[in-house]
């Protein structure tokens, strides 16, 4: 069914040996640089897939030890490189003779492992690659009938009227600066992100998911809130991902969430269907500096009360969530958690506090809203935000300084 | 003493192959059934092995005529990459050094090759991890430190430590073993029983553990096709199995049939025993054969049959990063 995959691989591929590049500082040890070498010219001798799978293999699995040492900000980048490598020549491996619809799955699997975890090699051809495999797998056509995201009727809180988040419609990028970027003062955005191809083109359903990203491996974090003891974070695809956890919730006990991840880098058909807001210009730096992250779960996830080092704009793409700020003059009232990694993190459940362990917290004030397709809400830097997803919700955030 | 290895062989590390026809390429990486190692001396000078400590492609060998070289496939195999004379007692005792254990020190797996260590630790044993170290002092307290953030270190947290610390847990339980992987650690009493802490990842502690419950590494689209039964398991059974990732107090571990554990060793990923009958016993990551039997995990401790088959009593074990020698 795939006869004609290699040669698109090979296309995109040095044409030799000779123009592979394999550059790495003395981190990388002499014996590692050698399976590099064997594995590249086993590319180019017809080797067995076999063999060259079990050597991609290795150099997948030794760069994969470094990945895990110290922290993850420390893990040197060249090992990142040496792990897109791996990637790329188990990629070639799989996709050298006839593959079956499994090795394709795989193929994608690895390239997905290599974004996430590696570094960019040779012009990013990974992103390439998994280009070319994406147009390779049929789409199997599940029949959903064209169901969309959104099923339940919530269950809205009632926003008090003095707690309520001032709605602006489309202020221009001065009035927004003056009246809330400046005094760091919450607002919610209406009418900015209707041009959106998300909102309106092709408006992300399930099914559009599944036809742009479904094989994508992605992040997924499953348990209900980070805080929790049971939490975790695991890989699987897009597909594995609605089945499970947006489709199958109530079958499972168990909450995942899509949360934090720059699918836009690793999907960039995705990123078609988004614009950066113009307000995130209004500081130094340019739209590189600006951090786009997915979130993208079922009705009940919870992202427990927290702040964060820069503004962001969160964008309600689908469904709707529930958003309560409190102020970073009240950090004394939320009761941070004190060890170092969730020190930015309270320890209130915010929306059944325990007054005893924590009398404080309802003193302090607080701002709500609920979010809606198409509402953007400006939260400034270190202010305290608690999100519930109120139905099965995709937002995008915009964090930038 | 014979040595006998298996596991990661792609340089060579448990005997050198032809590698002249590409087939046999996966035979000669992965070695399940335990090979003889040969000396890698020329004749005049060959000595008996006596020691052997070895990492992901060089080889550490400790020779009796007090002399530690190193190994590396850099090298054209014929002289060792490192080396250094090591004056042992002249009063006749002749007990060789506790690889990586040096006088006054320790060689680490990474230049500098020669780190110090305090003489008041009296320091009988020393393992190193990938991040962590583990020591064995002569009255057998077990001392930690480095990097904590797979429970490697064996004091509750996941936090570093810069200086060799007690792990209070074994407090008066004298140890006479230990052995360090990637990012766990395994020791021995005296009285024979085994303890081990730190990262599950693969089943290394011989724990249950996720990865080694799975048949498959990665989901295939046979798995992903599986999933819509998912639904339709009962929800308690998907509960009822506890995994466990990190294990960061020492935690007893038994071998069935119930034994004495002598000697352990741990490789990056996977862990080895000898039992007081002369039995080797494996488990943890096992897809380059350094378990000795086929699989690719094993999150319990299984018996290597070679050993039993060809009539010998394993008396010592020791891991390279994928591989193992006993």
């Amino acid at each position: 069914m795939t006869m004609s995959l290699w040669p698109k691989i090979s296309a995109v591929l040095p044409p030799d040996e000779d123009h592979f590049p394999l550059h790495f500082n003395d981190k990388v040890e002499a014996s590692v640089m050698e399976m590099l070498r064997r594995s590249r010219h086993q590319l180019y001798t017809g080797a067995p897939a076999t063999g060259r799978l079990l050597d991609a293999q290795i150099v997948l699995d030794v760069s994969w030890e470094k990945l895990n040492m110290g922290t993850w900000r420390h893990v040197d980048k060249e090992w990142r490189r040496v792990y897109s490598y791996g990637c790329l020549f188990k990629v070639c491996a799989l996709c050298g003779a006839e593959p079956s619809v499994d090795d394709l799955l795989q193929a994608m699997r690895t390239c997905d492992m290599g974004l996430l975890m590696g570094a960019a090699i040779m012009d990013d051809r990974l992103q390439v690659l998994v280009g070319i495999l994406q147009k390779e797998i049929k789409k199997d056509n599940r029949s959903e009938g064209g169901r969309k995201l959104k099923l339940v009727l919530p269950d809205v809180p009632l926003i008090g009227e003095d707690q309520a988040i001032p709605r602006v419609k489309c202020p221009s990028l001065e009035s927004f600066k003056k009246n809330y970027l400046l005094p760091s003062k919450a607002v919610l955005l209406e009418g900015t992100i209707d041009h959106w191809p998300a909102l309106n083109q092709h408006p992300w359903s399930l099914e559009y998911l599944r036809s742009v990203a479904g094989c994508r491996t992605v992040p997924v974090e499953v348990g209900s809130r980070y805080t929790d003891k049971e939490w975790s974070q695991t890989l699987m695809t897009i597909d594995e991902f609605i089945d499970r956890y947006i489709l199958n919730q109530g079958a499972t006990p168990i909450c995942g969430y899509l949360a934090q991840h720059q699918l836009f880098e690793q999907i960039p058909e995705l990123k078609d269907d988004i614009r950066i807001p113009d307000y995130c210009c209004l500081c130094d730096g340019d739209e590189d500096d600006v951090t786009v992250n997915a979130w993208f779960g079922p009705a009940g996830t919870v992202s427990p009360l927290h702040q964060d080092p820069q503004h962001n704009l969160l964008a309600q793409v689908v469904g709707s969530k529930y958003v309560r700020l409190y102020s970073p003059e009240d950090s004394d009232k939320v009761y941070p958690h004190s060890s170092q990694l969730l020190h930015n993190t309270s320890q209130v459940e915010v929306e059944n506090p325990d007054t005893e362990r924590f009398p404080e917290f309802s003193k302090a004030p607080y701002r709500e809203c609920v979010l809606r397709p198409g509402d953007v809400l400006f939260i400034p830097v270190q202010h305290w935000h608690y999100v519930r997803s109120l139905e099965q919700s995709f937002s995008v955030s915009f964090w930038w300084s | 003493m014979r040595w006998f290895g298996f596991g990661f062989n792609a340089f060579g590390q448990i005997y050198v192959g032809g590698r002249v026809n590409d087939d046999d390429t996966a035979n000669e990486v992965k070695v399940i059934t335990p090979i003889e190692l040969k000396g890698h001396v020329d004749g005049s000078c060959r000595t008996k092995i006596s020691g052997l400590g070895a990492s992901w492609s060089r080889r550490a060998t400790l020779h009796s005529n007090d002399r530690i070289e190193s190994w590396d496939l850099d090298n054209d195999r014929k002289t060792p990459v490192w080396s250094m004379e090591v004056k042992t007692p002249s009063d006749g005792t002749g007990t060789p050094p506790n690889l990586p254990l040096i006088p006054d020190g320790y060689i680490a797996l990474k230049p500098p090759f020669y780190r110090p260590l305090s003489p008041h630790l009296k320091a009988t044993r020393l393992a190193l991890g990938a991040e962590h170290s583990v020591l064995l002092s002569a009255s057998g307290t077990v001392y930690t430190w480095g990097l904590g953030s797979h429970g490697q270190l064996g004091h509750g947290g996941l936090l570093h430590e810069e200086q060799p610390r007690v792990v209070e847990a074994l407090w008066g339980m004298t140890m006479s073993c230990v052995a360090a992987g990637g990012w766990h650690t395994v020791c021995v009493s005296d009285a024979g029983d085994m303890y081990v802490w730190g990262w599950n990842e693969s089943g290394q502690l011989g724990l249950p553990s996720h990865i080694a419950r799975k048949t498959e590494h990665h989901p295939t689209s046979q798995e992903i096709a599986d999933l819509s039964s998912y639904k339709e398991k009962p929800e308690g059974e998907k509960d009822k199995e506890v995994f466990i990732s990190i294990q960061a107090f020492p935690a007893l571990l038994d071998v069935t049939p119930s034994c004495d554990i002598k000697m352990v060793g741990c490789g990056s990923r996977h862990t080895a025993a000898v039992t007081s009958a002369g039995d080797l016993y494996t488990w943890g990551w096992g897809q380059y054969g350094q378990l000795g039997y086929e699989t690719p995990y094993s999150d319990e401790p299984r018996r290597v049959e070679f050993f039993r088959e060809q009539q010998m009593r394993v008396v010592d074990v020791t891991c390279g990063t994928w591989n193992t020698f006993a």
